[in-house]
């Protein structure tokens, strides 16, 4: 198509060593602890897991995976990221629209309002009070509905409608059509790439939301998955803080069952992004809607 | 004669106001199906987000969490005292502002630079798999990724100085050496997020119109150009955005991070805010003083996130608002 | 528009998916929990006969398994009657959460914590606690035969009994454990004084016994324990207080303190300490002893077998044993005890059958079902032999491992006798143990004076946090970023974030049970 310039030949070299450089840093560490989740716990003690595994075995991993504590809390994990994620695009994306509008009255105000609570919250306690006032303690609804509109999400959003052509609201406006038919005709499908991306960002945030379960969740059967992770992780690490008694030291998890746990629990919602990628692909929206 | 074009004028400034006022209310009651959309969002943050925000109250308070706050004892600006007052804080702020600024620096670049790299990429799989690749570390908790450091990072066998070693160095001990430590704290932070961080660029730029690569192509624009001119200004707006909200948070300069990475030797260079008040809080439950070092934190946030949206939009003629 | 429509019908299937996936959760919900309301039904029915018992809401410490589902439920239930559901609290956290559910009055019939008395007693001052004296007195048979008034009297806040505590019996936990076989090859013998014991180490250092080649140090420590178990016994602070002159007095403010750590940073200096000791958790600890990088570190006998199972992999030769008790210039020595109470039992006011939660409290100290709990049935769980309890394994584990956790209030003369079973279920931890408690001269083996001191509200509220001073303040002496000089500064320091008054809280209790 087009010519290739020795700027662009240098451009490419530099380009994809600068990736390979990144991915080799990003890679090395983790591939560490995946290692340990396979490996034997006497290797894993003396330090001998480096990027490949020692002794390579399964037990650990499907000893883990195989635990009913595990499969119940994966469920719910799934449950609520799942419902969660599609509640909050929705919210998000109709809530982001009339924001869009800086114009109107009265908007940038009720920006103002958004913005106000990303930094300022009641803490904790209020914040239980009101959950068990709307009977949402032990309920887990109360892991989606504080959380739905992400203010920061909903701001990724905003800035995209805003980069939208404007011709095209209005050609439809000319053709008749009302707020609500361009916002889901015309609006929401150009806007696949940004949806796609807080898709990612909420699931990716219920996932791994830890606080919210570990302060509203007090029923054992409702369990999330991070939560447990984080207990697995944390009593480890907290081992010589708290008032431990001997058997309770003596119960602790191995380290290979940690890793173990922290590979089962993260695999899940690493699979997620590769899945979103292909809304990435550049542009093509804008053409066939235009075309 | 003077009073009485005086007087006129206020009568016609004040008629114009209310005529202003009438034609706001117009053009929202023209578009009020916007304000229709607007409604769930609005009644979510006035539940979820409002109603439990008499809690900064607890700041001014000596807050004891079973009399509650109506029964608590009112000090002031007594616990706000404390933490300004304290022999530590002149240092503690410093290393807080020091770490937050060059986390600001030297890594919120990068992320938008990894995007427009990767946007030269043609071969879909190299560029799929590196995304995913560098968005992994996000999902490590910051307990597990201090432990690969240590590791990596140790004197004795470690990965880093062994190849120090073999290059006829110096070993580095850098958890414990208060003029690496900041370093270290910057870049695990930037190894853990700056892949993640760039999906949102990389989203933008998705949103760029195609078009406008084609054209600037026929006008004989090689890459570089092209991403320069078309692709850095596309993506302008996020840009913007990101940086402003990034602001909000610089008295937060990674407590959970240092939290599990420091030790004593480094306090020096490493204790900020956050870490100090868990340290002097340990097993008190001292709710009023961390609502109040909470509530500094995000005033201050606040100031920067307005103020850096006033700039923006005096200088780049887009903010947020 | 073709376009657009397949991607929302992309949007539409992944709906569709996740909607099924939540119908997985909460179906896989639903039918527990309607299995488990069957189940309800059915205790229901039987208890009819014995008059009705309430289900019971427990909450408790972590735990990796579910309480509810784990074989000791059944076993409690079995044996006292009551249908019980188990909460629990997180492990990370765990005070915050415990601080929410208490004042925001959730029912719980009995919360079962670890020992944390500060916590206890703050409830109960703020009369969120159950009053228990009347209710022991009326239902309490077996928990006023199994639980000794010296511990009751522990318990008390403004003379009243809030809680039932398990005390925990007093061993020696942690101390240095040196490579022999390093020893043996440089024909040193053990040592037995800390001057012996710079000379070992040193030797590991020069001699390079495990032939790694590095010339790192020999001995590496905990960061966050910075006060190394066995080397502080030489200086006579083995304990965080002991008495002097009649009083008690906390470690940094004894003349020990400062002559500790003048010798450890000196080791440090010498090339002795690890240089990152101040990064190392636990885990990097035992990662450099096992992997033959360092020839001693302090390390509890629980630790053994996973070290041993690293070590003998990596060296088919190494062998490994305790140092004992070193002796100081002066002949000082000891190994600090642990002591007190391990987990506290109290019912909150909340409580919507406080008399029932104490009847299943003392139904499970009756002596029959306090021996099922705790260590199983004789021949399947346990064998016993001359006076001794050994496990049956792998099922005392699989069934019993847990048991510490279902324990509200133990059988302070039994309980230590069971409790053997369990140090029993590795014979290389079983030595390790026997060794530091019973090889060790008692006179070395030191008990904490406060561990069955009542509540003391000062130094509950400010001993973490004073702790944790002291191990920062050793940390930066001991790598010589402070120097010895600066102790008396940082006795300044101390006193004023709560030392002197912790102090003088400790010594009113002390001169009043001294009399």
């Amino acid at each position: 198509m087009t010519k290739r310039t020795k700027g662009d030949l240098l451009l490419d070299i530099g380009v994809y060593a600068f990736l390979i450089a990144l991915g080799l840093i990003m890679l090395l560490p983790l591939a560490s602890v995946f290692s340990k989740s396979v490996s034997e716990e006497w290797a894993i003690t003396s330090g001998k897991v480096g990027i490949l595994p020692v002794g390579f075995q399964l037990d650990t991993l499907m000893q883990v995976i195989s635990s009913s504590v595990f499969i119940r809390a994966f469920c719910i994990s799934v449950g609520v990221t799942a419902v969660g994620t599609l509640i909050s695009i929705l919210m998000t994306a109709l809530t982001a629209y009339p924001l869009s509008k800086r114009n109107l009255p009265g908007i940038s105000f009720c920006m103002v309002l958004f913005i106000f609570t990303m930094l300022f919250s009641g803490g904790l306690i209020p914040n239980y009070l009101l959950m068990r006032q709307l009977h949402l303690v032990d309920n887990l609804w109360v892991l989606i509905l504080p959380g739905m509109i992400s203010v920061f999400n909903m701001l990724v959003i905003k800035s995209y409608y805003e980069s939208l052509p404007e011709a095209l609201e209005e050609s439809a406006r000319i053709d008749g059509a009302k707020t609500y038919t361009i916002l889901f005709r015309i609006i929401l499908p150009l806007s696949m790439p940004v949806i796609a991306t807080i898709a990612l960002f909420y699931a990716v945030g219920y996932w791994n939301d830890y606080f919210g379960p570990m302060i509203y969740i007090n029923d054992t059967a409702l369990k999330t998955l991070q939560l447990y992770l984080q207990d697995v992780v944390m009593d480890a690490n907290n081992a010589n803080l708290t008032n431990k008694s001997i058997d309770d030291l003596m119960n602790m998890s191995p380290e290979g069952i940690r890793a173990a746990t922290v590979v089962a629990s993260t695999v899940p919602i690493l699979l997620v992004y590769p899945f979103m990628q292909k809304y990435f692909i550049k542009g093509v929206l804008i053409g066939s809607v235009k075309g | 004669m003077g009073t009485g074009a005086t007087e006129l004028n206020r009568k016609s400034r004040a008629a114009a106001a209310r005529s202003r006022a009438a034609s706001k209310w117009r053009i929202a009651w023209r578009n009020r199906d916007y304000y229709v959309l607007l409604i769930p969002g609005l009644l979510f943050l006035l539940l979820f987000k409002y109603t439990p925000l008499y809690g900064v109250l607890i700041a001014f308070q000596d807050f004891n969490i079973f009399d509650g706050i109506r029964g608590s004892e009112w000090v002031g600006l007594e616990q706000f005292h404390k933490l300004v007052q304290s022999e530590e804080f002149g240092q503690v702020f410093m290393n807080t502002l020091l770490i937050s600024v060059y986390k600001i620096v030297l890594l919120f670049p990068v992320p938008i630079l990894i995007a427009l790299v990767l946007n030269e990429v043609r071969l879909m799989f190299f560029k799929r798999t590196i995304q995913t690749i560098i968005y992994l570390p996000h999902f490590l908790s910051w307990v597990i990724i201090s432990g690969l450091f240590v590791t990596i990072l140790s004197t004795s066998g470690g990965l880093v100085n062994n190849i120090i070693q073999w290059f006829g160095g110096e070993p580095i001990s850098f958890f414990v050496s208060n003029q690496y430590f900041r370093s270290l704290v910057v870049f695990t932070a930037g190894w853990k997020e700056v892949g993640w961080n760039a999906i949102v660029f990389i989203a933008a730029i998705a949103g760029i119109d195609q078009e406008q690569y084609e054209a600037a192509s026929i006008d004989g624009a090689g890459r570089i150009r092209r991403m320069l001119y078309i692709s850095l200004p596309g993506i302008l707006p996020t840009v913007v955005l990101m940086f402003i909200l990034r602001l909000g948070s610089v008295l937060d300069a990674g407590t959970e991070q240092i939290l599990t990475m420091y030790n004593p030797v480094v306090y020096e260079t490493a204790d900020v805010i956050g870490t100090f008040v868990y340290r002097i809080g340990l097993g008190k439950m001292d709710y009023s003083f961390s609502t109040a070092v909470g509530l500094f934190n995000s005033v201050v946030g606040f100031i920067l996130i307005v103020s850096g949206n006033y700039i923006s939009r005096k200088l780049l003629k887009r903010g947020i608002w | 528009m073709i376009m657009i429509n397949r991607k929302w019908l992309t949007l539409m299937l992944c709906a569709g998916l996740a909607a099924s996936m939540a119908g997985c959760g909460s179906s896989g919900n639903s039918n527990k929990e309607g299995a488990a309301g069957g189940a309800a039904e059915q205790t229901a029915g039987a208890q009819k006969e014995s008059g009705s018992k309430p289900e019971l809401k427990t909450l408790n410490i972590w735990s990796k398994d579910d309480y509810n589902t784990y074989t000791l439920a059944k076993v409690v239930e079995e044996q006292t009657g009551y249908k019980v559901k188990y909460e629990m609290l997180p492990a990370d956290k765990a005070m915050d959460k415990l601080n929410l559910l208490i004042s925001s009055a959730e029912p719980y019939d009995v919360i079962t914590i670890t020992g944390e008395k500060a916590a206890y007693t703050d409830y109960a001052k703020m009369g969120a606690l159950v009053d228990l004296t009347p209710l022991i007195d009326k239902y309490g048979e077996n928990i006023k035969a199994s639980i000794s008034p010296e511990s009751f009297e522990a318990m008390k806040v403004d003379g009243k009994i809030y809680a039932i505590p398990n005390r925990s019996s007093e061993f020696v936990g942690s101390s240095l454990m040196i490579r022999t076989d390093w020893l043996d090859k440089l024909g040193l013998k053990m040592p037995a004084t800390l001057e012996e014991l710079t000379a070992v180490l040193k030797a590991f250092k020069e001699k390079d016994p495990g032939g790694n080649g590095d010339k790192g140090a020999p001995l590496s420590i905990d960061g966050a324990q910075a006060t190394i178990a066995n080397i502080t016994g030489a200086f006579g602070i083995a304990a965080g207080w002991s008495e002097v002159d009649g009083k008690l007095v906390a470690a940094p403010l004894q003349p020990g303190f400062k002559e500790y750590l003048s010798y450890v940073a000196d080791l440090y200096k010498q090339g002795l300490l690890d240089k990152e000791f101040a990064v190392n958790k636990d885990a990097t600890l035992k990662e450099k002893f096992t992997s033959g990088r360092v020839g001693v570190i302090p390390l509890p006998w629980y630790d053994i077998p996973g070290i041993a199972d690293a070590l003998t992999k990596n060296f088919p030769d190494a062998k490994y044993a305790y140092v004992p008790a070193l002796k100081g210039k002066d002949g000082q020595a000891g190994l600090g005890m642990s002591g007190g109470f391990d987990r506290l039992t109290f019912i909150p006011k909340s409580s919507k059958h406080p008399e029932d939660a104490i009847k299943w409290i003392n139904a499970k100290l009756d002596k029959d079902t306090f021996k099922l709990i705790a260590i199983g049935e004789e021949g399947k769980h346990f064998t016993y032999k001359d006076g001794v309890y050994s496990p049956i394994l792998p099922l005392f584990t699989d069934e019993r491992g847990l048991a510490s956790n279902y324990l509200t209030g133990i059988d302070e003369k039994l309980y230590p006798v069971y409790w053997q079973a369990r140090v029993q279920k590795d014979p290389r931890l079983f030595a390790g143990f026997t060794f530091l408690n019973s090889g060790i001269p008692a006179e070395y083996r030191i008990s904490d004076p406060l561990a069955l001191a009542p509540s003391l509200p000062e130094y509950s509220k400010n001993n973490a946090s004073l702790n944790q001073m002291i191990n920062d303040f050793a940390v930066k002496v001991i790598v010589g970023e402070e120097s010895t000089d600066a102790v008396e500064a940082f006795i300044g320091k101390y006193n004023a974030a709560g030392g002197e008054a912790s102090s003088k809280e400790v010594n009113e209790w002390y001169a009043s049970v001294k009399k």
